[in-house]
């Protein structure tokens, strides 16, 4: 077509058109390669996002910052009406309050008499939530602590209640959790009081679907679900939430963990976790791997005095049984 | 300005796609929708291949779309490898989309669209990858076409990104 472009590019057109065929041929094989060789690429693209996403960190915090403050300031128009319940919801948290702190010190002397020492590796590192997943079509966020914190492939994440999700994908200083509402999310679980197993499964609607039930006539809505340490995927007992009816009939679960304002997640120090070094080695032992231990972090985290223990994400209620 | 230099246009793109890649970033919303919204920064490669292919490296879009499919946690060439090839075919008809009425450029570009995110489904399908619901890639189609007058809009009047008319020359007396 001598119309397009008088001079130069009628010779170019070819080869162009090769270079361009190339770089086709050049994506399709990244993909492939991606379907073939799976971690080798996912942790490709985790130093992606570890290099890049930090850089736009300028950027996304005050945009986020001032979206998020317009919010706070459309909320100031029913002020009254929040204060009025905040009020209502301290008067029954200082009952709650009362009641923690008793058990707290029957805790205390039970744990005294008995010479219980606590798990050191349930210790937690704290993160921020630097980016979301960018896409509708996946659940997860990306937090600020990476391979240097000694974060590792696996670890549960909670925020300061419940558990959020898993690490899935390091890079240096950044590390992926993918939520429990993405769709390839899959936990083990029980649920209380009737201890029951179950898998919780992301479908990438607000509530998960609690999947693989043994009898549905013992579990009610409202039912309590914690992480049941199947496989040595998860450490036990940590709070997911509650059961709930869909609309459709089938068990889903109110998640506890606030997914509206997930900012600060911990990441807990899962003694227990499965590696997957290379394509083809998806088979842990039995009893699980254990992560290599990070001397500096260790020694951080014992110096700041956070050897705490993973009782402190679930409420009150829960040291009562 | 009213007529967009080579350069300035290949800069505003990058500019532009930088920015459409950091938004849906923001951590605002963690909680999963049962929508999805429009993916703009396709829209408005579409519109740039569109209007002003000279302006629009192959290069420039590979990375741009490379680097989306690694951060937005798609697998990663595939839909570069599809937005590669959707740019290059309106860049083959941009000469004669520009003589037609723009609603024969929307109808082009959507067409290109739904093509493209029905090729993904089919590649993705045939190597048994697991992938969102159908509904949700449908009305992610549906919206992406309906914001594109509104894209093409803005890109005319704030950018200045118009369809040059026929016999338009450049600065330096090439034709476009």
């Amino acid at each position: 077509m001598a119309r397009d472009r008088g001079n130069g590019e009628d010779y170019g057109r070819p080869l162009r058109r090769l270079l361009v065929g190339l770089l086709v041929l050049a994506l399709l094989a990244l993909f492939l390669v991606w379907r073939i060789d799976s971690p080798r690429v996912e942790r490709l693209r985790a130093e992606v996002a570890d290099a890049v996403v930090p850089r736009m960190d300028w950027v996304l915090s005050p945009v986020a910052g001032l979206v998020t403050l317009a919010g706070d300031f459309r909320s100031y128009q029913r002020i009254h009406e929040q204060n009025q319940e905040l009020r209502r919801e301290l008067q029954q948290m200082r009952a709650w309050r009362e009641a923690a702190l008793q058990l707290e010190q029957e805790n205390v002397r039970l744990r005294d008499l008995n010479n219980v020492r606590l798990d050191p590796a349930l210790t937690y590192v704290t993160g921020v939530v630097m980016a979301d997943s960018g896409s509708p079509f996946r659940q997860s966020v990306l937090l600020n602590v990476g391979r240097r914190d000694g974060i590792t492939d696996g670890w549960p994440a909670m925020d300061g209640i419940g558990l959020v999700g898993r690490i899935a994908g390091v890079g240096e200083r950044t590390a992926r959790v993918i939520l429990l509402t993405d769709a390839s999310s899959r936990i083990p679980v029980t649920i209380q009081p009737s201890g029951q197993r179950a898998i919780l499964a992301g479908d990438n609607s607000y509530y998960p679907v609690v999947d693989f039930l043994e009898s549905r006539e013992s579990v009610r809505p409202g039912d309590r679900v914690v992480t049941s340490g199947d496989g040595g995927l998860l450490p036990p007992d940590l709070l997911v939430g509650r059961i709930a009816e869909g609309t459709d009939g089938r068990l889903r679960l109110r998640l506890a963990a606030d997914y509206e304002r997930l900012e600060f997640l911990r990441v807990l120090r899962s003694p227990l976790t499965e590696a997957i070094p290379e394509a083809g080695a998806l088979i842990v032992p039995e009893g699980g791997v254990a992560p290599p231990a990070p001397e500096a972090v260790t020694a951080e985290a014992a110096s700041a005095g956070a050897l705490g223990e993973a009782a402190p994400a679930t409420p009150p209620e829960a040291s009562g049984d | 300005m009213t007529e967009m230099g080579a350069w300035s246009g290949r800069v505003l793109y990058a500019i532009l796609a930088l920015a459409l890649l950091t938004a849906p970033l923001l951590p605002l919303n963690t909680v999963p929708r049962p929508f999805a919204t429009p993916d703009i920064l396709l829209a408005v490669t579409c519109a740039w291949a569109a209007r002003r292919p000279d302006t629009l490296p192959v290069l420039l879009v590979a990375t741009v779309f490379l680097l989306a499919d690694l951060l937005f946690q798609r697998p990663p060439g595939l839909f570069t490898a599809i937005a590669v090839l959707l740019t290059e075919w309106l860049r083959r008809r941009s000469s004669l989309l520009r003589r037609g009425s723009f609603v024969g450029e929307w109808v082009a570009v959507g067409a290109g669209i739904a093509v493209a995110a029905l090729a993904n489904r089919l590649a993705l399908g045939l190597l048994l990858t697991p992938q969102a619901p159908l509904g949700l890639t449908l009305i992610q189609v549906l919206v992406t076409v309906a914001a594109y007058p509104a894209v093409a809009g803005v890109a005319h009047l704030a950018l200045g990104l118009r369809r040059p008319a026929e016999g338009e020359v450049d600065a330096r007396g090439h034709r476009l």
